[in-house]
């Protein structure tokens, strides 16, 4: 019984401590580009994306450019790899997932989020009318 | 009005039946049962016809209800225009507790025969009067002009002429104005998935309330043995729906959405996800305790989780505290939902832990008298695996609340997390699956066990070789391919065993063969998987992945939608693809759907990114700069110096630029100019020499101030012609794929759901013998 509860004990506590650092490892932290030059991880940055600045979509390399600024007001070129996500032109903020390389921040996701496009809005109800 | 008094009169009448359940199982009374009973069904009858309401509201557009406003309009087919009843949030809890009203009318038959009635339908009424309490919290009824009281509300005359309105107190004179069009369904959601996969993934979260119901009734009834065999058939059917439902959204997210997989571990996914494997994993130790009586107390813990993590996913999804760290965008339902949600878990959660405790004691303590070479041992170590994989997703998926605790900020967990996590769980389940066949109850002889293995290792072993050959890599993932490659050989020679004697008892080994195939065909189809970026030029062939495509064109198809087709060709076999874009409004957002060629061993899929049009956009080509600063553009090395500018009368305003450029290692000054006479501007090119470039001006900063001073340019061919280089044709870019083996994803799916019905349809027989 005594030995059961041992062996029990120790491969709980070890994947305990397994999960913990595996999500210590793989948690991408929030941080704004200014801290983001920093640090030579994956990070992510919320912002807002420059809709004056050029923006493309190069299909030689499959990468989506623009121009973002975080809430620091500070502006950085990224680097996307991938098409233009869904949403992008109506997001009112943008997640950036990645690092900085070369002086533009390098990202492999970006997430969007949309004016809170399904809560009443008055403008959207007046379309309607 | 009336749809919201139905809702409400449904809630009351579902604590009344709660109460007198309760009561009629501290005083048993026929009397008292039967008007318990009675209100049950009153419940539901107020729910169907409240949902009746609802669905003639949306199909006949009344958009002076907000929710029907909100999320229908007048151009949708009737399929989808049905399934804006659950698009949104009132929506969804309406078919949620429409849905377990429902069902609950089958288990108040199914427990009345057996003996279980006011215990179970004491909880089960509880779990309806609470998803109806989020009915009454947010009315799916609310007219219109409560949520634009500024915009819709007028007091006084109707002018003349005005058709659509309605009279909110005609006494004072108050009106309000009633839309002619709603704002419409996200266009992500119109395909025919959002017809049938929310109904089946709301039966499932409506079957996981069942195993807790169950478990509750058994403390109170202080019946810690029987309860299970009332419960089984039900497990297996929450199993079954939820997992049917989840593997669906996977589906769907696989065939039109283009995310490229059928997971992306979401927290959408992922909270759904959780839950299953609880319940999966309580339906092994519930096998367990029906053979010999051990697992008394995991079996309620596992029940009472079925519920409780449902209700915990619907908070993380619901609530908005996931913020923005998801694909899926969520709407902050406000703080009414979010405490609501916290407390009904509270709640729940204390009375069924509450109960469990103040029986603990009581609860009988049978000896382990199996060994550890025993099929009991395999189900519970099956088990712990299944929940401890759970715990890491469900860990993985608060990420976004548990970072928020401990450092203040949200953020979330990237996916490779899961993998690393649930990996050696999955080769435990696997290897486990297929060992637990082989065991017998209580002990094995060694000798027995080892005479039996050798075949499925060996087939198994083999199998793992040939992949290997064919190009399989990694060593974890070798170790998957082999766990699953043993789960399989193992399932399915014991499984054709079980089928000659008595196909009743072979719904385990189905579904594991059916999880076997599944974890093989995710390896291949996202480990093995080929993907390539690919321009097509229309009309040109392009060759990639062992295929050969050609972009032939676009036409319009039905609701502003643009199929794209693509002409794809292999080892002679012609077939044509049509992937989709289109923009969702007069904001534009791109939707993108992509196209698949179903093979046997494999699917090519095709998602589209962009449609480049002939000849770029001027926009592409311009260019700002900043006075003093040095920007590349095409290769060249354009530096902007300054302006000269002069008024005369012959010529008016005159600006002559000042740019240096360096292209092609030569160096040289240029001056496109801009002349203004008479309130007309002329531009005149530069050209580059030995070149077929020219820079024009198109807008200008003439500040003074340093750093602000500015010039965009705009670099063309000479004398106008658009393009730096030859004019290209229209390109379609797309990303293509091979998944191998992706089929096995979906046969092994549709096995687990097979063995899960057979498994259903023994264990409700058994119920009833005695």
């Amino acid at each position: 019984m005594n030995l059961k509860v041992i062996v029990a004990s120790i491969i709980i506590v070890g994947a305990l401590i397994f999960g913990a650092s595996t999500f210590m490892e793989s948690n991408i932290e929030y941080m704004d580009f200014e801290m983001a030059q920093t640090v030579n991880k994956k990070v992510q940055v919320k912002g807002r994306w420059v809709k004056e600045k050029e923006s493309n979509f190069d299909a030689t390399t499959s990468q989506f450019t623009f121009y973002m600024v975080d809430d620091n007001n500070q502006e950085v070129k990224v680097v996307l790899d991938g098409a233009k996500p869904n949403n992008f032109e109506i997001a009112t903020e943008v997640v950036a997932k990645g690092r900085f390389k070369d002086g533009y921040f390098h990202a492999n996701e970006l997430l969007t989020k949309c004016p809170s496009k399904y809560e009443g809005d008055g403008e959207a109800v007046k379309k309607t009318l | 009005m009336f749809g919201a008094a139905l809702v409400k009169i449904a809630f009351a009448s579902s604590i009344l039946s709660t109460v007198l359940y309760f009561v009629v199982h501290r005083n048993p009374s026929d009397t008292v049962k039967k008007i318990a009973r009675l209100f049950y069904e009153l419940t539901v009858a107020g729910l169907v016809t409240a949902s009746a309401i609802l669905l003639y509201f949306i199909l006949t557009h009344q958009f002076q209800y907000y929710y029907v406003w909100n999320y229908s309009s007048t151009d949708l087919p009737l399929s989808l225009l049905i399934s804006t009843f659950y698009a949104g949030q009132e929506g969804s809890f309406m078919l949620w507790s429409l849905y377990t009203g429902v069902i609950g009318l089958v288990l108040l038959r199914y427990t009345a025969k057996r003996g279980y009635e006011p215990e179970f339908m004491a909880v089960f009424s509880a779990i309806l009067s609470f998803l109806i309490l989020m009915l009454v919290v947010k009315n799916p009824f609310k007219p219109i002009w409560e949520q634009f009281s500024t915009e819709l509300l007028h007091v006084g005359a109707v002018p003349v002429g005005t058709t659509n309105f309605i009279w909110v107190d005609q006494a004072r004179g108050l009106w309000a104005q009633v839309p002619l069009e709603g704002k419409g369904l996200n266009a992500l959601l119109q395909n025919y998935w959002m017809v049938i996969h929310p109904q089946i993934l709301f039966i499932g979260f409506t079957s996981m309330s069942i195993p807790f119901a169950y478990a509750v009734a058994g403390m109170l009834k202080k019946d810690y043995v029987s309860w299970i065999r009332v419960a089984t058939p039900w497990t297996a059917f929450g199993s079954m729906m939820l997992g049917t439902g989840i593997i669906l959204g996977g589906y769907w997210a696989y065939e039109t959405l283009g995310w490229g997989g059928y997971w992306g571990w979401d927290p959408v996914e992922n909270s759904s996800l959780v839950p299953w494997l609880v319940c999966v994993a309580s339906i092994h130790t519930m096998l367990a305790q029906r053979k010999n009586g051990t697992y008394i107390k995991t079996n309620f813990v596992l029940s009472m989780f079925c519920f409780i993590l449902v209700l915990y996913s619907t908070f993380l999804t619901r609530s908005g505290v996931l913020g923005e760290t998801s694909v899926h965008s969520f709407v902050d339902p406000g703080m009414w939902v979010y405490w609501l949600l916290l407390i009904v878990i509270g709640l729940f959660a204390a009375l069924g832990f509450g109960l469990l405790f103040s029986r603990w004691k009581e609860m009988p303590v049978v000896p382990v008298q199996h060994t550890l070479v025993s099929r009991e041992f395999a189900l519970f170590l099956g088990a712990s695996s299944l929940v401890f994989a759970s715990i890491f997703i469900l860990i993985g998926t608060s990420s976004p609340i548990i970072t928020n605790i401990i450092k203040g900020k949200i953020s979330a967990v990237d996916p490779s997390f899961y993998i690393t996590t649930t990996l050696p769980l999955g080769v435990a389940i696997a290897l486990l699956s297929g060992l637990g066949q082989l065991l017998w109850w209580q002990n094995s002889k060694t000798n027995d066990l080892l005479k039996q293995l050798m075949m499925p290792a060996a087939l198994a072993a083999t199998f793992t070789v040939g992949t290997f050959i064919m190009g399989a890599t990694h060593v974890a993932m070798i170790v998957f391919i082999f766990a699953s490659a043993f789960a399989l050989c193992t399932n399915v020679i014991v499984g054709w065993k079980i089928v000659r004697g008595n196909p009743k008892m072979a719904g385990g080994s189905i579904a594991h063969v059916g999880i076997a195939l599944m974890f093989l065909g995710f390896v291949a189809s996202a480990k093995y998987d080929d993907v390539k970026t690919l321009n097509l030029e229309q009309g040109k062939s392009v060759q990639a992945l062992g295929y050969t495509m050609t972009y032939v064109g676009y036409q319009p198809l039905e609701r502003g939608r643009f199929g794209f087709n693509v002409e794809v060709e292999k080892d002679g076999q012609k077939f044509v693809v049509t992937p989709v874009m289109f923009k969702e409004n007069d904001e534009g957002s791109l939707i993108r759907n992509p196209d698949i060629v179903n093979m046997i061993t494999k699917d090519f899929y095709v998602s589209p990114l962009s449609l480049e049009s002939a000849g770029a956009s001027d926009h592409d080509q311009e260019i700002m700069l900043l006075k003093g600063k040095t920007e590349t553009y095409e290769g060249m090395q354009l530096t902007y110096l300054g302006y000269n500018f002069t008024q005369t009368k012959e010529k008016g305003n005159y600006l002559v630029m000042d740019i240096e450029v360096l292209y092609n290692g030569m160096k040289e000054l240029v001056h496109p100019t801009m002349s203004n006479k008479g309130g007309k501007p002329t531009f005149t090119e530069a050209q580059l020499q030995n070149s077929e470039i020219a820079l024009v001006i198109k807008g200008m900063n003439p500040s003074k101030e340093e750093g602000e001073a500015t010039v965009t340019l705009e670099v063309t061919g000479i004398h106008g012609q658009k393009k730096l280089s030859a004019p290209k044709a229209e390109t379609l870019v797309v990303e293509a794929s091979v998944k191998p083996y992706i089929n096995l994803v979906w046969i092994g799916t549709v096995l687990l759901i097979g063995g899960f019905l057979i498994t259903i349809v023994r264990r409700i027989q058994e119920t009833l013998k005695k």
